[in-house]
């Protein structure tokens, strides 16, 4: 399966590849350091309150 | 003998010093007997290795030979019978006797037939030699079968024949030339080398190639007459053209190698280096030719200056800023480096356990203070490929922050946890892992919840919640504390990280994501699911990763109460309930009970069809005549029927705006826009034609079915007449939703203990869902377009879900 690095966006494979879905042992390490610093974020532009659960009766 | 004359022409022959190669540089020490015996003490062993050394001795011979400024091409033939020839154009091995053999030999004869006898021993001759560690060519000639030398000296052609090292007759002249060199063709004996005597083309041609770029100018050929296959070797540009070639298939940083090159107490160095974007460093180091694989005194000197020459531009040049920085290693200043490092010194001395290692302690000092002198000037005349090399530089030293911070992460253990697992994680007494699950929940509340609910024999809990950070006032960026994913990997028991992560550590085989079915648990899932798939997807592809399937709804009806899994699940349901109770005319016959499912099921298909055209202002009651008046691209053909059609649609339904009818030459048809409020309907061929509206068409079997409105439908509690099929369809679901009590579920947090488990814990009711590696490729598309820069893509993505997610609603 062919896959692209998450990092420097090369393109590597997912078999024989001890550091997949990364191309190399560095930019496994460079994601890892990511998540540990917390500079993964997912922005959320929020429009109005969150719905709670409704209830129907009738 | 015939030869003695030519030893007094040579040896009287004083015109040109340094080209006397004569039979006094030859020094006598006995005992090539002693190489047959214990070949693997003279060429390390007598498998390929060994085998191949035989060449490469003669070769390095040659290449001596064009050192000391003689030779200028050298050329290896492959045979069929298995044997090599080495030839070239040098000033041929000495053919006069040696003054100090008291048995008169030829130096020549001498020089193959003595072990230690050569050339190099007294740097007079040759200032600089390689010849693998100097056994010399004589322990070629001790190991192969037969070798025959030609030697072209002084106008004559001289030869001689050797079986097993032995000579088999004197060095004899055999005619007259005009050229000059060496030729020596050997066959390895198959008797010392018992597993192979076959020389592969690929291994020698590379070896020759190396020898071809770290001499300039030398050109080096290889021919195999077994295959006929031919290369050519010859670099101009030396150690340049040798890192070029390294490079070759990689994107280099700055488009030309620097080279680097100086001349200290008779020890030359050559350094050629340039940059690419990969993270490996490559470095090859060469002392006489000889490629010193385990580096040594110039590799130590060429490291240090390089080191020092990036930090002191680096801080000069004010990337690194002096006092707040950290000084940048000397291994990041070497990622992405490929450099070649030649040093030719008249007296290397080879350490190691494989003798590959340059010893010479006063090499270290020559190499570094000459790439001082060359780096730091070159840095300063290049700024713009010097800044490139800093910052590349600068990134794998963040790069190995990370990965130092991510260590600590998962090593450090909370003060009070003597059992190394989290304080919040609530474990199963169960220790297979094979029998164990862990369910990773969102929220505290549900996590409380969980626990409460959950078998602990064989479940485990880890509540984990999102961090949400207020980076601008309307927005909220969501993603997993630092401290969260160490508690993760803890409670996982795998480790994480490129040297420390084991998957047979890992103390749950099923690890369960269990989120709220909203767009926050949808974030906080996708977060995860990236994570595991990034940093340890073998726990995806041993199957143990699954996410939870908790119900949308609670249905109640009287005292019992029934947990529905989605939209689908839930129609389908109210439709049975809708058809116990209803009595309907379906093509003018009464149909009730189960034979009535499959009717709704089409009432419903049609509407939600029409709303779906109603969404994107195509107005209903348009359609629906449009429908009745059986319109297809036939009709249109005619521009009479077309206007009838538009007469009719204005006289049915009220506020009608009719255009003009047009001819729709593409089509050979006409068409015509029929406007209500703000809707429009273009009736042409291309809309009448499409698969939305080709499917709505089939679906309105169903109302052509049911007959003309005013549309009967009879319960317990009478008859209701109803004027439209939206009407109907209300009623329907006003039929079956009457004593019923829905919920929907937003957020786990809604079920209590015993919910939950009944509903989405226990292992005999539950569906799971299990992640394929598929999924969190998909999952770690949307976290990377949620994440991305592109705002664009990531407005794209949310609102089409959002959209979706609307239509989802009942």
């Amino acid at each position: 399966m062919k896959i692209i690095c998450p990092i420097c966006k090369k393109t590597t494979t997912w078999e024989e590849n001890a550091w997949r879905p990364f191309c190399s042992e560095k930019c496994k390490l460079i994601d890892l350091g990511k998540w540990v610093l917390e500079e993964y974020r997912i922005p959320d532009e929020k429009t109005g309150e969150k719905e709670k659960g409704e209830t129907t009766k009738d | 003998m015939e030869e003695k004359e030519q030893i007094n022409q040579v040896g009287n022959d004083e015109q040109q010093e340094k080209e006397a190669y004569g039979a006094e540089d030859i020094k006598i020490l006995k005992g090539l007997s002693a190489v047959r015996k214990r070949p693997a003490m003279y060429i390390g062993s007598t498998g390929p290795e060994g085998l191949y050394h035989l060449v490469y001795e003669v070769v390095d011979n040659s290449v001596d030979e064009s050192l000391a400024g003689f030779c200028k091409n050298i050329e290896v033939m492959l045979h069929h019978d298995g044997s090599c020839t080495v030839i070239d154009d040098g000033r041929g091995i000495p053919t006069d006797q040696h003054p100090g053999d008291p048995e008169g030999r030829t130096a020549a004869e001498i020089a193959l037939t003595e072990l230690h006898a050569g050339g190099k021993f007294e740097s007079k001759a040759y200032k600089i030699s390689g010849g693998l560690h100097g056994v010399g060519v004589s322990v070629v000639n001790a190991l192969s079968e037969w070798l025959d030398v030609e030697i072209k000296q002084n106008g004559k052609v001289f030869q001689q024949h050797f079986d097993r090292g032995k000579p088999s007759g004197p060095l004899t002249i055999v005619g007259k030339t005009k050229s000059r060199g060496t030729k020596i063709t050997f066959k390895p004996d198959a008797e010392i080398f018992e597993e192979t005597t076959e020389f592969s083309y690929d291994i020698l041609s590379q070896r020759l190639r190396e020898m071809a770029f770290l001499n300039s100018g030398l050109k080096v050929s290889i021919h195999d007459e077994r295959t006929d296959k031919t290369q050519e070797f010859h670099y101009k540009g030396g150690i340049v053209s040798f890192v070029e070639h390294l490079n070759k298939n990689k994107t280099s940083l700055h488009p030309k190698p620097v080279y680097i090159s100086g001349e200290k107490d008779g020890i030359t160095a050559e350094i050629a280096l340039q940059y690419n974007d990969a993270y490996t460093e490559n470095i090859f180091t060469f002392a006489n030719n000889i490629n010193t694989k385990e580096g040594g005194t110039h590799l130590i000197g060429f490291k240090s200056a390089l080191t020092r020459t990036a930090n002191s531009y680096a801080t000069s040049s004010g990337v690194l800023k002096n006092g707040k920085d950290a000084a940048l290693s000397g291994e990041d200043i070497r990622e992405g480096l490929t450099a070649v490092i030649s040093v030719k010194l008249p007296n290397p001395q080879f350490e190691g356990q494989t003798k590959m290692k340059l010893g010479n302690s006063e090499v270290k000092g020559i190499v570094e203070s000459i790439v001082n002198e060359t780096l730091g000037a070159y840095f300063e005349e290049n700024p713009s490929v010097a800044r490139k090399v800093i910052e590349k530089a600068v990134q794998a030293a963040r790069a190995r922050e990370a990965a130092r911070k991510a260590r600590e992460l998962t090593r450090r253990k909370g003060a009070l946890e003597d059992t190394g697992l989290p304080g919040k994680l609530a474990d199963c007494s169960e220790k297979d892992a094979a029998l164990s699950e862990i369910f990773i929940v969102e929220g505290d509340s549900a996590g409380g919840s969980a626990k409460q609910g959950r078998d602990r024999r064989t479940q485990a809990i880890l509540p984990l919640r999102g961090k949400i950070l207020n980076v601008e006032k309307a927005r909220f960026d969501k993603m997993l504390a630092s401290e969260e994913i160490r508690i993760l990997i803890t409670a996982l028991g795998t480790s994480v990280g490129t040297e420390d992560f084991d998957i047979n550590k890992i103390r749950y085989h099923k690890v369960i994501l269990m989120t709220d079915a909203d767009v926050d648990g949808a974030h906080i899932r996708t977060l995860l699911l990236t994570f595991f798939y990034r940093q340890m997807p073998q726990v995806i592809e041993n199957g143990y990763l699954y996410i939870a399937q908790p119900p949308l709804f609670k249905v109640k009806k009287g005292r019992t109460e029934k947990y529905v899994q989605n939209e689908t699940e839930m129609q389908n349901m109210l439709f049975e309930l809708a058809a116990d109770d209803l009595d309907m005319p379906v093509r003018g016959q009464a149909v009730k009970g189960k034979a009535l499912i499959p009717h709704l099921k089409r009432l419903s298909k049609f509407e939600k069809l029409i709303e779906w055209f109603s969404r994107r202002r195509k107005d209903p009651n348009v359609l629906r005549l449009i429908l009745k008046a059986g319109v297809n691209k036939e009709i249109l053909k005619s521009q009479k029927a077309v206007e009838r059609l538009s007469a009719l649609i204005q006289k049915e339904v009220p506020n009608i705006t009719a255009g003009e009818v047009n001819s729709d030459e593409e089509h050979q048809a006409y068409s015509v826009e029929i406007r209500r409020h703000n809707n429009k309907i273009l009736v042409d061929t291309n809309f009448l034609s499409s698969p939305e509206f080709k499917e709505l068409e089939n679906l309105y079997g169903i109302i052509k079915d049911l007959g003309e409105p005013p549309y009967k439908a009879e319960t317990k509690e009478g008859l209701k007449e109803l004027n439209s099929s939206a009407e109907l369809l209300e009623h329907v679901f006003a039929v079956a939703k009457k004593g019923l009590t829905i919920q929907r579920y937003k957020g786990l947090g809604e079920m209590n203990p015993t919910q939950l488990w009944e509903t989405t814990m226990d292992s005999e009711k539950r569906t799971l869902l299990q992640v394929t590696i598929q999924d969190s490729v998909q999952a770690d598309e949307i976290f990377t377009i949620l994440m991305g820069d592109q705002v664009e893509p990531r407005k794209d993505f949310i609102t089409k879900h959002a959209l979706e997610a609307r239509n989802i609603d009942i």
